[in-house]
């Protein structure tokens, strides 16, 4: 698609600059290895990939969940939201889980979305804690704003870290926000974020070369299959 | 007082079962049981429904009556029995009765719960109306608490240690995963969930000192037998199982008034009793499914039924005695932690399994070689009300 | 400070001490009790620290045990700390009668225990 940069210029929000978040791997509870780390732009579309079968699967509000991160990650990728990232958790390069969220200002951020492609394994809690120490340790903010679209995430965030409730409204509609601060994160840091540095090479490697998405069933299986887990 | 056959079995893969409804899962297990014993075009006497929540998860009651008109199995007599997480072994045991007395020829039993139609919170807080409304209830206890105040005293006098827990989940597990009616169908490492600093996460406190992966998963499903006199059981072509013993007990409802709260004297003595009615002994038994809703509670009644003793079944467990090919193969479905616990439906799962066992049935990663006689053993409320069955094999 | 609420029956019999109520004696199967409240600190029988909470409970956690009264009264109470960690069993614990959760709106009182 032609793209006229005079005219970007002026549709293009300024983006704050963020320093790289540094990959880590996590055991997971069934000893395979969870290889958290940041991803690029240009992966977008492979990341979509993924994330398009959730869009039709009403269990556990993945739908909702989905549809909203679809639109926050193609916005990204086209340009046309404040200061965006996203991490990935990958198995052997399979992606299995993703979170996104943006800088409101150098101060707050908020968070986006989590989505966790394989159940079980507390990957939406390890890649929640890792946006979270990106927020508070690596980009050094005061706090940042979340909401809980699904009763697992608000079991997961706000009454186990626990959050704070605030006033301000959600930007997407919904309940009003509640916020994570240094203190918060720093209690709470031993109990919910792991994760080991500098990740091996070759556990790296494999994560950097290629994100690899799964088919559509067994995306399909894992999240809403027969017997759930 | 007749000799008493399960002469059909039938159950339904156990997990979340969002599709079906309770009374899907119990219509469900009881064709695949009717099936099973030949029965499937033809009537039975009576039917026990095991069920602890439906009035109160499903906003549904008389359930059997229900059932029976749903799977057209009128005019039988149909009950449906609730025993809290024991329903299923006493709808077994009311069956039994119903058959040995000789006023009923054919019986089917079936058991069933949907939980997860619920939040995690109400699904919690439905297992803890068990508890005493004034003395427990009101003060926010769970099952699972009440289960990690008794860890902490068997570990206090037995030494019983994480990592004997540990191997029991592991297990467990790895034997779910080869269970195609399993909920869990994950193994687990010991790094995963112990070792690696990582386990604060993966594997954090639901009830000190017990963690996530002591305790079951929160499940739907359903499992049913069928049951006839021995005399008649012949005519069918499966091996009849033979229920050679049962026992039950009661004991204090809180922890509190009992003498020692790590006796399970309920387990002791409904053990005790399906034993001496069987005339056989714990050492005779080749295959057991015990009560594992905690992996505590395998360990504490794999001694108190008398594989072990006092203080060792924590020690049996890690070192492979419980393990398929170990010396007393315990829950080698996978057991309440792996093949799930709709609380209704596990005490007839587990005469299921042992049934499959006794049968010779099973693949080669999951049979009991030459098993002949089995154990079950279904805990209600927290070990104050407990039933236990002697199964036997008739050879043909 | 609210007076422990908690009636325990002791058996005209026998001696011995119910909580809660029990319309016959455990031991002697009587049926004459006179009310007994709990006498002074409880000594920590055991606890544990609970997260998965029920229905109708906002915190992250409760840390709930069972005490034994100077006087043989056992009872299950919430405990007043931030961690199990900072408990053993045998603590002497300070007993008190304060809100331990809200239904439909109104408090419902029972026993909290403080270590000393």
């Amino acid at each position: 698609m032609p793209v006229d940069m005079e005219l970007e210029a002026v549709l293009r929000p300024p983006i704050i600059p963020m320093p790289p978040y540094p990959p880590k791997v996590i055991t997971l509870a069934n000893g395979k290895k969870l290889v958290v780390r940041q991803a690029a732009r240009e992966d977008v579309p492979t990341i979509l990939k993924g994330v398009y079968p959730c869009l039709f699967i009403e269990r556990d509000y993945y739908d909702i969940v989905s549809a909203r991160l679809y639109g926050e990650l193609l916005a990204w990728y086209r340009y046309r939201v404040k200061s965006e990232y996203c991490l990935i958790g990958q198995i052997d390069g399979y992606l299995v889980g993703a979170v996104n969220g943006r800088l409101e200002n150098e101060k707050v951020g908020m968070s986006y979305h989590t989505l966790a492609i394989d159940r079980g394994l507390r990957i939406g809690s390890h890649l929640f804690a890792a946006k979270m120490e990106y927020h508070m340790e690596i980009m050094g903010q005061e706090e940042v704003l979340i909401v809980a679209e699904s009763p697992i995430g608000f079991r997961r965030w706000m009454i186990e870290y626990p959050l704070e409730k605030t006033n301000i409204p959600h930007e997407l509609g919904g309940g009003d926000s509640y916020r994570l601060t240094q203190d918060i994160y720093n209690l709470a840091k031993p109990r919910l974020v792991v994760g080991d540095r500098p990740v091996p090479q070759e556990l790296l490697d494999k994560a950097m070369d290629e994100i690899i998405i799964v088919d559509d069933d067994i995306i399909h299986e894992k999240i809403a299959g027969l017997k759930g887990r | 007082m007749r000799d008493v056959a399960i002469i059909g079995v039938g159950m339904i893969p156990f997990g979340r079962r969002d599709e079906d409804t309770l009374m899907d899962m119990l219509a469900y297990a009881s064709l695949k049981a009717l099936d099973d014993a030949g029965l499937g075009d033809k009537t039975v006497d009576a039917v026990y429904v095991a069920n602890m929540g439906a009035a109160l998860l499903q906003h549904q009651t008389a359930i059997a009556s229900s059932l029976v008109d749903r799977l057209s199995l009128i005019p039988a007599a149909a009950e449906a029995i609730e025993n809290g997480p024991a329903s299923g072994a006493s709808a077994v045991k009311n069956g039994l009765l119903a058959v040995a007395s000789g006023y009923y020829d054919y019986v089917m039993v079936v058991g069933g719960e949907k939980m997860r139609e619920v939040t995690g919170w109400r699904a919690t807080d439905f297992v803890a109306t068990m508890t005493h409304p004034l003395a427990e209830y009101v003060y926010g206890i769970t099952l699972p608490g009440m289960a990690g105040m008794f860890t902490r005293l068997y570990m206090e006098k037995y030494g019983v240690t994480r990592e004997q827990l540990i191997s029991v989940a592991i297990k467990n597990q790895e034997m779910g995963a080869l269970n195609p009616y399993s909920h869990v169908e994950m193994a687990i490492t010991k790094e995963g969930i112990y070792d690696s600093p990582h386990s604060v996460v993966n594997n954090p406190p639901v009830a000190d000192p017990l963690h996530l992966y002591d305790a079951c998963p929160v499940s739907d499903g359903a499992a049913a037998v069928i049951l006839c006199p021995l005399e008649m059981a012949k005519k069918f072509s499966k091996p009849p199982v033979l229920i050679a013993g049962f026992g039950q007990a009661t004991d204090t409802q809180t922890l509190q008034e009992r003498e020692d709260p790590t006796d399970l004297k309920a387990v002791t003595l409904a053990a005790q009793k399906a034993f001496d009615m069987a005339k056989l002994k714990p050492g005779d038994i080749h295959v057991a499914e015990l009560h594992d809703a905690f992996t505590i509670l395998e360990i504490a009644e794999s001694e108190h039924v008398g594989f072990f003793k006092k203080g060792e079944g924590g020690k049996a467990a890690i070192s492979g005695k419980t393990r398929l090919g170990g010396q007393i193969p315990i829950n080698v479905s996978g057991g309440l932690k792996a093949r799930g616990h709709p609380v209704g439906a596990t005490g007839v799962a587990q005469v299921v399994e042992i049934v499959f066992q006794l049968r010779h049935e099973l693949n080669k990663e999951r049979q009991v070689k030459n098993a002949k006689n089995g154990l079950t053993v279904n805990f209600g409320g927290f070990g104050n009300n407990v039933l236990a069955f002697v199964l036997r094999r008739v050879e043909q | 400070m609210k007076e422990i609420a908690i009636k325990a029956y002791k058996c005209k019999s026998c001696g011995k001490i119910h909580y809660p109520f029990h319309d016959r004696c455990l031991s002697c199967k009587g049926r004459d009790f006179e009310v007994v409240k709990p006498l002074g600190n409880g000594k920590l029988v055991t606890f544990t620290q609970i997260f998965n909470l029920p229905w109708g409970f906002d915190q992250r956690f409760l840390i709930i045990g069972i005490v034994e009264f100077e006087n043989g009264i056992k009872a299950m109470g919430q405990i007043k700390v931030q961690s199990s960690e900072e408990l053993r069993t045998g603590m002497l614990m300070k007993p008190s009668w304060e809100p331990v959760r809200v239904e439909q709106g109104e408090n419902v009182f029972g026993l909290k225990l403080e270590p000393i």
